[in-house]
């Protein structure tokens, strides 16, 4: 594995550069910090950390070396030779990716000899790279293209007008998500580094070499992994491009919003690219704190979901028991009607989609109308002080926290589906931070090495009391974590195993101030506002309330159904999909989807962040809190507020942090959480068992994915790979 | 038409249409046709029928009544006027796919 071999790497004496400075932070609490050098720039002076490569110094000056297979993200591979630079004494041009300052080095990145070495590089990348450029999709964002323009010699003394001698190489079939051209690689190996580093799936590699090097899976095999779409953003050319997208558009023809993911709670930050209002492609936008640059595959392609099964005008069930079309007025007025007739029996089931204005003007409508049956689908226990103290449902030490991470114990949860790039970064502490990594609940294949303490639940009990071989590791850990998985909490003992956790992270002593080792990793994009707002997690009291109306907030993953309900209570969806919830529903209110509303979400970790509109609404639909705005008029108890400034100042009434954009408001009080949560019941012996537990799980999980038919073809095509004999 | 003019009655076509002649005017003047009334101004020359259309226009000299080569079956199809711009015009289906598939709920018993 490529930590066994990283850690040969650490001990022996060859030293990569990048390497070091890695363990140099490791151990930054002892070691001094080493003296910096001088380095010049283009005669511009600049101090550096030893170990720096040039091209790293000469990015701190704001001078951009150009490069096709250094990506600060990844290992150095030093093969592209576009970074050549002149270093002053030296007879030859060094990669300035690869190569570490020395003290009083005078580098050069645009002197003739630099110039010449560039022009020279791209002329050998041009000799086999076909002149496709109007016909492929990397055109107009091609690493390629640009650089030719901007450091490529200025003529051509390619003279093979019988196209005789171009590398022709067979394309790869990666799966339905990525596209192969391959003989359009340059052979860069990010996708290769991506999938080993980062991804943590060894199947890409490189056969042959010279002229005859291919990229490839050595063997006929789908590139299966939850990150596999990134590669795509990585590759400087053509030769891999995403599938759904292709021949679709130019990047000059697309309007790009900055937006926010809703398919998984981590709220990676996404840029919506649309075009006649149409989604057409949805790419990852850098933030460090949160996805870094990269973005899970069901975010990345479940777009085209957004096309299908959707509410586009109201219903209601007319007196044949069937779901008709309808206009607004009517729609409005049946369930204004239904409203005032059912007076306090009203309860609400907020999906995991729904967003805080949307959730916060239900509530207040409820409230109004004299109800507090507001509960979300998925559960969360409520004994003690349930989620009255925030810190018992948040992921506390923040997702880039993990990254510092030096014992992870994850009880009941799959990251790795569950939040991909969560997932990504415990790979990364796992290897660059040597973390020692424990599960409790099933064996699953998370893409690093961790130790199993078994299926049961009793194992948090074992760790705690410290008969588990991993109770000293976490003990003595100077950062360790504990992640629970939200749904484990939905058990009967849930209660039980999250005041386990809580003791057991109240044992780690020697943390540093400010780490937080409970962590609750949550699964929809919804829950942690809804428990901010104040919704009840869990549907049960709903059961007992038998309630005349029950309004669905886009709840679809079936929690109530029909028989739970009176024979007479009246079903209102609001939505923005045609799935499990507006099948039962009596009124159907067509609402909008994450790309079509400014809405508010809130992440795992507490950080408010907000979508916009990248497009309208299809036909009919709504905002979802005009909806409930509207109804409320009609029923005479009118919501005060009417644009998306006045709700957003109620939101910051309910909860302030919800408006502030971008922060994490932090949780405290463990201690007074886990002396209230001083549960009697015994966690029980059953097996932990996670929902998503393979690849094939991970596509289809909500209603915009299950709709979506590039998840339906990821499906099958991992179902197929599995079937293979590789 | 639109003009005070004398000729010849040559004949009326089924929807009311008077076609007229005289030969003191030069060629290309000296057939005309007079819109039946219910047109009132609304007429237009996609309202003359094909058996007098080529009267109208020079193709032949005898007039539909007195040309017994003309064929007559039953599975003729009535003359229509050009119906652009109101509310019976001729629209295609269209062909492209809508952007956005609408869900259809499912029949319940």
């Amino acid at each position: 594995m490529l930590r066994s071999t990283l850690s040969k790497v650490l001990n022996g004496s060859k030293l990569s550069p990048n390497l070091v400075c890695v363990t140099f932070r490791a151990s930054s609490d002892v070691a001094k910090k080493p003296e910096k050098i001088e380095v010049f720039i283009d005669d511009q002076p600049v101090l550096v950390d030893p170990g720096t490569t040039v091209l790293q110094a000469a990015a701190q000056v704001g001078v951009e070396i150009p490069r096709f297979c250094y990506h600060e993200r990844l290992a150095v591979a030093g093969n592209c030779r576009m970074c050549l630079v002149e270093v002053e004494k030296s007879p030859k041009p060094v990669a300035a990716c690869a190569m570490p300052v020395m003290k009083g080095w005078r580098i050069k990145t645009n002197s003739d000899m630099t110039k010449k070495a560039r022009e020279g590089v791209m002329e050998f990348l041009l000799v086999n790279h076909p002149l496709d450029c109007p016909i492929c999709d990397q055109g107009g964002e091609c690493d390629l293209q640009d650089q030719s323009m901007a450091f490529g010699s200025d003529r051509s003394r390619f003279t093979d007008i019988q196209f005789s001698g171009k590398r022709a190489v067979e394309d790869k079939d990666l799966g339905p998500l990525i596209k192969t051209v391959m003989t359009r690689c340059i052979h860069c190996t990010r996708c290769i580094r991506f999938a080993s580093e980062v991804a943590g799936i060894d199947d890409l590699g490189t056969t042959g070499r010279g002229s005859d090097m291919q990229i490839g899976t050595y063997v006929e095999k789908f590139f299966m992994s939850e990150l596999s779409g990134n590669v795509i953003d990585l590759c400087p050319v053509g030769a891999l491009t995403s599938k759904p997208y292709s021949f679709t558009a130019r990047p000059w023809e697309i309007r790009k919003i900055d937006s926010i993911d809703v398919f998984d709670a981590v709220g990676s930050n996404i840029v919506v690219s649309t075009r006649t209002n149409e989604v057409l492609r949805i790419l990852p936008r850098t933030n460090e704190e949160i996805n870094e640059e990269w973005l899970a595959d069901k975010s990345r392609f479940a777009y085209d979901g957004l096309k299908r099964q959707r509410l586009i005008t109201p219903m209601l069930r007319d007196n044949k028991n069937q779901l008709t079309p309808v206009d607004w007025e009517a729609a409005l007025l049946t369930v204004g009607k239904v409203l005032q007739q059912a007076g306090p029996n009203v309860a609400a089931i907020a999906g995991g989609m729904a967003d805080a204005e949307t959730l916060v003007a239900v509530k207040d409508l409820l409230n109004r109308l004299g109800s507090e049956l507001t509960c979300t689908e998925h559960v969360f226990p409520m004994d003690g002080s349930g989620t009255d103290l925030r810190s018992s449902y948040l992921l506390n030490n923040k997702i880039s926290g993990v990254e510092e991470a030096d014992a992870v114990l994850l009880i009941g949860t799959n990251p790795r589906f569950e939040a991909p790039l969560l997932n990504s970064r415990l790979r990364k502490t796992y290897l660059h931070n040597e973390a020692e990594i424990a599960v409790i609940g099933p064996k699953v294949d998370l893409t690093y090495d961790y130790h199993h303490l078994g299926t049961s639940a009793k194992a948090i009990n074992d760790v705690a009391n410290g008969s588990s071989p991993f109770s000293k590791v976490l003990k003595n850990a100077k950062k360790p974590l504990v992640i629970i998985g939200a749904d484990l909490l939905k058990r009967s003992d849930g209660a039980a195993i999250l005041s386990a956790a809580q003791s057991l992270a109240a044992q780690a002593t020697n943390k540093p101030e400010g780490w937080k080792v409970l962590n609750v990793l949550h699964k929809v994009a919804s829950q942690v506002a809804a428990l901010d707002i104040g919704y009840t997690p869990g549907v049960d009291k709903i059961r007992e309330a038998k309630p005349k109306v029950l309004f669905l907030i886009g709840a679809d993953e079936g929690a109530i159904n029909k028989e739970d309900l009176p024979s007479d209570c009246f079903i209102i969806y609001q939505g923005h999909h045609g799935d499990q919830g507006a099948c039962i529903a009596d009124a159907i209110l067509p609402g909008a989807a994450y790309t079509e509303k400014q809405a508010t979400y809130v992440n795992t970790e507490g950080r408010a962040q907000q979508t916009l509109v990248a497009v309208s609404p299809p036909g009919q639909a709504k905002e979802d809190w005009k909806i409930v705005r509207a109804v409320s008029e009609i029923i005479g108890m009118k919501l005060p507020y009417d644009d998306i400034n006045e709700i957003r100042s109620r939101l910051n009434e309910v909860a302030p942090h919800l408006i502030r954009y971008g922060d994490v408001e932090g949780a405290n009080y463990f201690k007074q959480a886990s002396q209230l949560l001083q549960e009697k019941k015994s966690v029980d012996d059953s097996p932990i068992d996670v929902k998503i537990k393979d690849l094939q799980d991970y596509f289809m999980t909500d209603a915009i994915s299950r709709a979506s038919p590039t998840m339906a073809k990821c499906v099958q095509a991992v179902l197929k790979q599995k079937e293979s004999k590789y | 038409m639109d003009e005070l003019k004398i000729g010849t009655l040559k004949g009326i076509d089924k929807y009311g249409n008077k076609y007229y002649e005289n030969n003191r005017f030069f060629y290309g003047r000296n057939r005309w046709i007079e819109y039946a009334p219910k047109y009132g101004t609304d007429y237009d020359a996609s309202q003359v029928p094909a058996e007098w259309y080529g009267w109208l226009h020079y193709k032949t000299d005898l007039t539909p009544d007195k040309d017994p080569a003309r064929p007559k079956y039953k599975w003729m199809v009535d003359h229509t006027e050009n119906l652009s711009g109101f509310s019976g015009a001729y629209i295609p289906y269209s062909t492209t796919r809508p952007k956005i598939e609408a869900w259809v709920p499912p029949k319940s018993s």
